[in-house]
């Protein structure tokens, strides 16, 4: 078998097996009234964290449940039951992909991602409200 | 314009930006003069081009030095500076904030290319000179464009590193701009505001200067190979470029590890490897350069093999690393990624430099003459097509032109060889090697890339659609919406494809050097490889013992044993072949410490442990949900069972710019248990009737009859009940301290503390804690919290419980000892409050006068705690109570994560290894290369 072959086989088998793996892997992208209207099935929902609900979290209670309310791309506010500890940032974050699915009437994510102001991002440093110090 | 600032060092500014045009004006003659001078035989081209880089070198180094003399100064005045270097930063991370930003990072790039370019030129580099140095000249200036800070309305060309504060954008025509003595009259230029704290490490002083020397060293075998085509002569290069590859393998490979060592040490993100777009994108272009430094080998010993496939691995080493500049760079990760990048407004020129790096390494495959011309023509046209029509579509087309150039240069311009290699050959194994590492690279690129990748769908989007309401097909559906993005499960986003391409390069590498090269083996080799073989069954073995794996995970133990075959035969062949010649032994070595890094990495995070599961509680957790599997909740003074250990967590108590958590772990002993003692198990109570040391299970305790099953519990059993555990708090270990940074710039930041043991580590970090006490008015109540209670419902607070014990309507009779009018409607809530302190029984009523709630506030104030009846919803019995805590009973508690990381020690040991190794084979290929001189120059 000639070497040529031999690459292209292999090429051709990981681009197929990639492609694959991202198509079947990858939740679907989707809108709360798309998840509300297929309960049940697991969806990706990205959006943004309302500022206007509390964040609701009590270790006491349960370490793992936080509730907050989340504004998805249709503008649409839901509140939602993360499944895990609150985290870090979360009041901080630009935009969130929650991983979850509609259960009794509740949309449960099982799994979140957060955009946050990190270490590779420097906000624009305005000295607009420099004033010159007095006398 | 003419404010004389007072103060300001206004020179600096103007020679750095001096010193940055210069050096790409000059930069520019650089390029020309070098390129004239490869094929003309005037020396003046020569001259023209060595000055132009003489010049060059002298003003980038003059700029960083400049810059650098900036820094020590503390010039806060400059944007860089002021943001990133304060006066409270260690000599180290002063040094460290010329590489805060993206201008120093550039500079930093360029700093190391100068260096190695130099290194080049003292090594007598014959005709090879002109066309490197073109080479050279041209990527110098594309990066010192990205330095001009130049705008043209709205276009922004380079970000100056120079840039006053006063002139940057967002100040413009600010009012103090204008005051000629801002600087002495406006305190914030007092102090700069410092590297980011979560940078403050001093990984930051060490990792991305390595980092960018890696970057810097994929571009000489870049440029040589480049030579090489622009020359038509395709082997001095390559003999060459071996150990400038190799050199960039060990570099690279270090900086990157660096990274993962830094994530796991400084950075909570559960481990060293998060296949991040940051991580991923450095990787790949080392696994493109360990794949053509290996075909570069197979040249050595046979010219002319598989010449295209050297020149794309090479190529791609480079490009790569330009692409994943500009994937972190650009901000175009933004999208979909869930870190964020920064947008610095340089997107279209680093998808410029990119694209032309690209183009002309596709056009010098093809051969010279009408082709490079017709072609170049396309890529022009395409290129205006980008700025003038639809992006996404030219860029599309660019891409596939410059992939068919490549076809074209394959089929008709570069040498094949007719002559196939046998099969048992150390050349063919090298190659399907290559090729599986390269395999590997393009996968993880092809995730990484899917933003990218949706710019590219966006266009089709209507089609897909279409395609979508036609066939009903849900791929289509998601091609439609153009919002692919990688999954998060590490398993099937990457280790499903990963792990098995491992297998198969990583078990390569326990082969491949007892095979010879040209022909196949006189003997067969199978039973010089027989003795590692059975050595890394048995150690797989051991493997499989100490830590289970299930049926799913085949292909990871396969991988593990390819590992561990692959440490013991590279070793093996040391003591065969080598006889202990440890100068020639430095391939093995790299491959040994190659294993031991795939071996650590697959191990530690297969088979990590997360032990911080809420499983047993003391008496106050026992009404708490235990539905959680990662995090454990510890308040302040409780032992608790986690893992092998006992968990306490002691205090909290601010350190500089840290609230540091101190949690004491302790040795587990067995438990002992007295006769009468009641415990519960599984919802059963059983009672002791001896005195006994606890089994380890607790069925095997009860089969020994030491306890007695109660079938109906008093109400004494039941509130002493415990729950069974077969162990207790034996001796003192250690101490951990997690951290919380307090960040004013980033918001607070978790910072895990690690536990070293030599064959594990024990991981914690903080996911929830409070960094100070919550507020609380002048006499200590902190502010009430609202709950539902319904019979026989409890809480805790502080070290008490308060449990409502039951409701009843308050009587005609007992009205007026409560103080009750006759109309009043009242109705009574039983509470009882336990521990920490003698039980106390109190009421707390709900009254209704005239259809008005009265307020009965209950105050236990020796207790700490005071209690209100809001509402009573009489058809489900709860009454709405609000609850006051004292802060003297407040008992702190976090929210801990604790993973155990088996046997990540040998993932470091295996990158010193893998560096050290290829350090010695590029020290020996020198030395070869000396013995050898190059091809006589015609």
């Amino acid at each position: 078998m000639s070497r040529l072959n031999i690459v292209v086989i292999l090429m051709v088998a990981v681009l197929l097996g990639t492609l694959l793996s991202v198509f079947t892997t990858n939740t679907e992208s989707v809108v709360f009234a798309r998840a509300f209207a297929e309960p049940g099935i697991e969806f990706k929902v990205s959006g943004t964290l309302d500022a206007n609900y509390p964040v609701l979290y009590d270790p006491l209670q349960d370490v793992a449940e936080t509730r907050f309310h989340m504004k998805d791309k249709d503008g649409k506010v839901q509140e939602v039951l993360l499944r895990k500890s609150k985290p870090t940032g979360l009041e901080q974050s630009e935009s969130i992909d929650l991983y979850g699915k509609v259960i009794d009437g509740e949309f449960i994510a099982t799994d979140m991602l957060m955009k946050c102001p990190s270490k590779y991002n420097e906000e624009s440093h305005s000295l607009a409200e420099a004033v010159p110090e007095a006398g | 314009m003419d404010i004389a600032y007072t103060g300001e060092w206004t020179w600096a500014a103007s020679l750095g930006r001096l010193l940055i045009a210069l050096a790409f004006a000059s930069g520019l003659a650089a390029t020309i003069g070098y390129t004239r001078a490869v094929k003309s035989r005037d020396d003046q081209w020569m001259r023209m081009g060595q000055w132009g880089f003489r010049i060059q070198a002298a003003a980038l180094f003059s700029a960083m030095g400049l810059f650098y003399l900036l820094i020590f100064s503390h010039r806060y005045e400059f944007q860089y500076i002021w943001k990133h270097l304060n006066d409270t930063m260690s000599p180290g991370l002063v040094l460290a904030s010329f590489w805060g930003g993206q201008e120093g990072g550039f500079l930093m790039w360029m700093f190391w290319i100068l260096v190695l370019a130099i290194v080049f030129l003292k090594r007598n580099p014959g005709k090879l000179e002109a066309p490197v140095m073109a080479i050279h000249g041209g990527i110098l200036t594309g990066l010192t464009s990205m330095l001009l800070g130049l705008w043209f309305g709205d276009f922004q060309l380079g970000l100056d590193p120079f840039l006053l504060l006063r002139e940057a954008p967002q100040n413009a025509g600010l009012p103090w701009t204008l005051n000629p003595d801002y600087l002495a009259l406006i305190p914030e230029f007092a102090d700069g505001q410092g590297l980011n704290p979560l940078l403050q490490n001093y990984w930051m002083v060490i990792h991305p200067p390595t980092l960018f020397l890696g970057f810097a060293s994929t571009l000489m075998p870049f440029a040589l190979a480049l030579a090489g085509l622009w020359t038509e002569d395709h082997r001095t290069w390559m003999r060459r470029a071996v150990s400038w590859a190799f050199f960039g393998v060990a570099i690279l490979g270090a900086g990157i590890l660096m990274g993962g060592a830094w994530a796991y040490e400084a950075l909570s993100f559960g481990g060293f490897w998060a296949w991040d777009p940051v991580e991923n994108s450095s990787l790949v272009p080392w696994l493109a350069l360990v794949a053509g430094a290996h075909l570069l080998l197979i040249n050595q010993a046979k010219p002319g093999t598989a010449v295209t496939a050297t020149y794309l691995m090479i190529g791609l080493g480079f490009l790569l690393v330009v692409y994943s500049t500009f994937l972190t760079k650009s901000g175009i990760l933004g999208d979909t990624s869930v870190h964020s990048f920064v947008d610095s407004g340089i997107l279209p020129q680093l998808l410029a430099f990119l694209l032309s790096c690209c183009a002309l390494f596709a056009l010098l495959v093809l051969p010279p003459g009408r082709d490079r011309v017709t072609f170049g023509g396309i890529m022009a046209a395409l290129g205006v097509g980008i700025v003038a029509l639809n992006p996404a579509l030219c860029i599309l087309g660019l891409l596939m032109t410059m992939g068919i150039a490549i076809l074209r240069g394959h089929l008709k311009h570069l040498p094949r060889t007719r002559e196939e290699s046998p099969l048992w050959t150390r050349e063919f194994w090298m190659f399907v090697g290559g090729m599986l590492m390269f395999a590997s690279a393009v996968h993880i690129t092809f995730q990484t890339s899917l933003p990218v990748i949706n710019h590219f769908l966006e266009p089709f989007s209507g089609w897909f659609e279409r395609l979508h309401q036609s066939t009903g097909s849900a791929l289509a559906r998601k091609l439609a919406t153009h919002d692919l993005a990688p999954g998060t499960d590490f398993d099937a986003t990457y280790h499903a494809i990963q792990v098995p391409l491992a297998f198969l390069f990583v078990t390569i590498t326990a082969f491949t050097q007892f095979l010879k090269y040209g022909r196949n083996p006189g003997k067969p080799i199978f039973m010089s490889l027989l003795r590692s073989l059975l050595a890394a069954l048995v150690l797989t073995g051991m493997v499989l013992l100490s830590y289970g794996f299930e049926t799913w995970e085949a292909p990871r133990v396969a991988l593990l044993l390819a590992c561990l075959w692959s440490a013991s035969s590279n070793a093996d062949y040391i003591v065969q072949f080598l006889k202990g010649r440890w100068d020639h032994a430095g391939a093995s070595i790299a491959h040994i410490g190659f294993a031991l890094v795939i071996f650590g990495a697959v191990l530690s995070n297969a088979k990590k442990e997360i032990i911080s599961q809420n499983r047993f509680g003391d008496l106050a957790m026992l009404n708490e949900s235990l539905s959680n599997k990662e995090d454990l909740l510890l308040l302040e003074g409780d032992t608790i069972a986690m893992g092998p250990y006992y968990v306490r967590y002691r205090e909290r108590r601010q350190q500089g710019i840290h609230a540091k958590f101190a949690v004491d772990y302790f040795q587990t002993s067995p438990a002992e248990y007295k006769t009468g003692q009641v415990v519960a198990n599984e919802g059963f109570l059983f009672q002791a009737h001896a005195d006994h040391t606890a089994a380890p299970a607790f069925t095997s305790d009860l089969e020994s009859g030491h306890w007695t099953f109660i079938p109906i519990a008093n109400e004494r059993q039941r509130n002493e009940a415990r729950p069974w555990s077969a162990g207790k708090p034996g001796p003192f270990a250690f101490t951990l301290e997690p951290r919380i940074q307090l960040n004013e710039q980033m918001g607070n930041a978790p910072e895990p503390d690690t536990k070293r043991f030599w064959n594990r580590d024990l991981y914690t970090h903080i996911k929830w804690g409070r960094v100070s006490d919550p507020e609380a008015d002048e006499d200590g109540w902190m502010d009430g919290r609202k709950h539902d209670l319904m019979r026989r419902d409890s809480l805790v607070i502080g070290r008490s419980i308060l449990a409502l014990d039951s409701i009843s309507a308050v009587t005609m009779e007992e009205k007026p000892s409560y103080g009750l009018l006759d109309k009043d409607l009242a109705v009574a809530a039983h509470f009882r409050l336990t521990g920490n302190g003698p039980d106390t029984n109190f009421v707390a009523l709900y009254i209704v006068r005239d259809s008005l709630l009265i307020p009965d506030m209950v105050t236990l104030e020796d207790r700490g705690v005071k209690v209100r009846i809001d509402g009573f919803r009489p058809g489900e019995a709860t009454f709405e109570t609000v609850i006051w805590e004292n802060l003297s009973i407040r008992r702190d508690f976090i929210v801990m994560q604790a993973v155990v990381f088996p046997q990540i020690n040998l993932l470091w040991l295996g990158c010193l290894i893998m560096t050290g190794g290829a350090l010695m084979s590029v020290r020996q290929r020198r030395k070869r290369l000396l013995k050898r001189p190059a091809a006589p120059t015609p």
